[in-house]
């Protein structure tokens, strides 16, 4: 497992949108070696051969749906929840610039 | 009172009057809800309906993760402070088609992913037990107006032991079904994998009859069940004679507290006494010990891709930068709390390429193998049962001590094996320790809520532990 120090995390958080604090960073190092202790509890266990879970049960219960439009959101009822909107789009900083 | 009694009992407007008042008056000290709902237009369109609908005019609540039109939605959350709905959750549907009146949002931790309640954005959600001690969590909001007698139901979720822990905590039932057989369509999510939708009563015959009501195929949610649903509420007997109930032994050495383990002995008895045919089984211990691991791993994998939309520019509260990038980070920066983060940053480093195989893949490769054993004990029993805590709700400022114990690794986080699973579990009250409500946990084979709320209500009316409401004194 990747050893991971404060400015680690920092840039793990930042690569998830978001900045952690001095303490907030520190906190997580704290945490962070029984947490791979934690981990560590899984090396003891042989998965030769055993497939990964990904959900509960592996019956198949999706479809491709008939492609008929239903349940349609109004779109001005949606875009009240839009910090800035206009003509019907959210709005945004420029992308490109 | 179940709630078929209490439509028979009360008209349809003192009944919602008496929960919204009380929702009031029991907010100062327990701080469980985040957004009341005016009942008025729910009130309006009841008269088009049928009186003899299963909650005709039952005032229910709803946890702070699912949807209802013009209404808000926070998930707990700052991001999502402001965030109204613009349309219903499936089972916030399906509650009105069967008469509810929705009087408001419950808190929860944050997106559900918290065990205390209190990672809410509004605060911590006092237990009314003892107001110096926490709900539980994450639906420990839903968790305390059921035990104070606000509403006689309401909605929780569980990704881990959502609702049967904080159940326990403030005796009161916590079902949470098979995986697929409620709709999450419409409901924040935690960890898609491991999520289900539930509900918390004072008794088991409403736990049944709310199930009927919430389940059923919903084309909108890939991952909900065709398997028909049964009349629940109609099947009970509460007959224990021949039922084969296992007991996890490993859960019961691992914990310390001598009253809870009286308290669980005490019951075993009286349901032989009734004819149960009590087994001891043990599940495998490497892989209980692995269970808080395998579940931290998945569930925080799966959040930190589910949350990725959160990103204020379609949504939620904006903190605008110079760039779309930098009004991203600092609205993710304000509106997560610090244990939001934590669990994103462990979720991303399992997701890392260099740890993918040897976390990610492994956890899930291990969730396999517990759902096996699971499996193989189930084979013999119809039921396995343990105490739902090791002991009362802990004080706000507890902490468990020893991380790596089997007391904690074990006792504290083997629920999760029904999220692992999918299989439907359950709590019910089991007594009193140290003067506070623990409850007992019981798990079938998938689908098979029939069998497990029979023995669930058997075991209801062994300890006559029923219809409580603790009622809140500041």
């Amino acid at each position: 497992m990747k050893e991971m120090d404060v400015q680690g995390f920092k840039a793990l958080a930042l690569q998830c949108r978001f900045e952690l604090s001095d303490e907030e960073a520190q906190d997580i190092k704290n945490e962070f070696d029984i947490l791979i202790s934690q981990m560590r509890l899984l090396d003891k266990i042989d998965t030769t051969g055993t497939e990964p879970m990904i959900y509960p049960f592996e019956t198949v219960s999706h479809f491709l749906r008939e492609d008929v439009v239903e349940d349609v959101l109004v779109i001005s009822e949606v875009l009240k929840n839009a910090p800035k909107e206009k003509n019907g789009f959210f709005v945004t900083q420029k992308v490109v610039i | 009172m179940d709630i078929k009694s209490l439509i028979k009992s009360t008209s349809v407007e003192k009944r919602v009057e008496d929960a919204v008042n009380r929702s009031h008056s029991v907010q100062n000290a327990l701080n469980a809800m985040v957004s009341f709902i005016d009942p008025k237009d729910q009130l309006e369109a009841l008269g088009q309906l049928s009186k003899n609908l299963p909650f005709y005019g039952v005032p229910v609540i709803l946890k702070d993760l699912v949807n209802m039109k013009d209404t808000r939605t926070t998930g707990s959350s700052g991001i999502l402070d402001n965030y109204i709905s613009p349309y219903d959750a499936t089972i916030t549907k399906k509650l009105k088609e069967a008469g509810a009146i929705i009087i408001g949002k419950s808190s929860c931790d944050t997106f559900g992913m918290g065990g205390t309640n209190m990672t809410a954005w509004t605060g911590p959600v006092h237990n009314p037990y003892d107001l110096s001690r926490m709900s539980g969590g994450s639906s420990g909001g839903s968790a305390v107006l059921v035990a104070s007698g606000v509403v006689p139901m309401a909605i929780g979720t569980d990704t881990g032991d959502s609702i049967r822990k904080p159940a326990s905590f403030n005796n009161i039932v916590g079902l949470k079904p098979t995986y697929g057989r409620i709709s999450r369509y419409g409901v924040i999510p935690y960890a898609s994998s491991l999520d289900h939708v539930g509900v918390f009563t004072r008794n088991v015959k409403d736990a049944a009859l709310s199930l009927e009501v919430l389940s059923g195929r919903d084309d909108k949610d890939m991952t909900s069940s065709f398997h028909p649903v049964e009349k629940y509420s109609e099947l009970l007997t509460g007959s224990l004679m021949g039922k084969k109930i296992g007991i996890i032994q490993n859960v019961v050495d691992s914990i310390k507290n001598p009253e809870t383990l009286n308290q669980f002995n005490d019951l075993c008895h009286k349901l032989e006494e009734k004819g149960a045919d009590i087994k001891l089984i043990h599940l495998n211990e490497d892989l209980m010990h692995a269970f808080l691991p395998t579940y931290y791993i998945i569930a925080n994998a799966e959040a930190t891709a589910n949350h990725s939309n959160l990103d204020s520019l379609r949504f939620g509260v904006l903190k605008e930068g110079k760039t779309m990038d930098e009004s991203m980070i600092l609205s993710r920066t304000a509106g997560f709390g610090k244990l939001l983060k934590k669990r994103f940053v462990i979720g991303s480093y399992a997701l890392f390429t260099e740890n993918q195989e040897e976390v990610f893949r492994k956890a899930q490769k291990v969730r396999r193998l517990i759902v096996e054993d699971i499996k193989r004990v189930l084979d013999d029993v119809d039921v396995i049962m343990a105490p739902a805590s090791s002991q009362g709700a802990p004080k706000f400022d507890d902490a468990a001590t020893d991380l790596l114990s089997s007391e904690y690794l074990i006792a504290e986080n083997y629920m999760a094996l029904a999220n692992f699973s999918g299989y439907p579990s359950i709590t019910v009250p089991m007594g009193y320790v140290e003067g506070l409500p623990v409850g007992v946990n019981l798990t079938a084979y998938a689908f098979e809520e029939t069998k497990l709320l029979d023995i669930a209500y058997g075991i209801e009316c062994t300890t006559g532990i029923v219809d409580i409401i603790k009622e809140v004194t500041q």
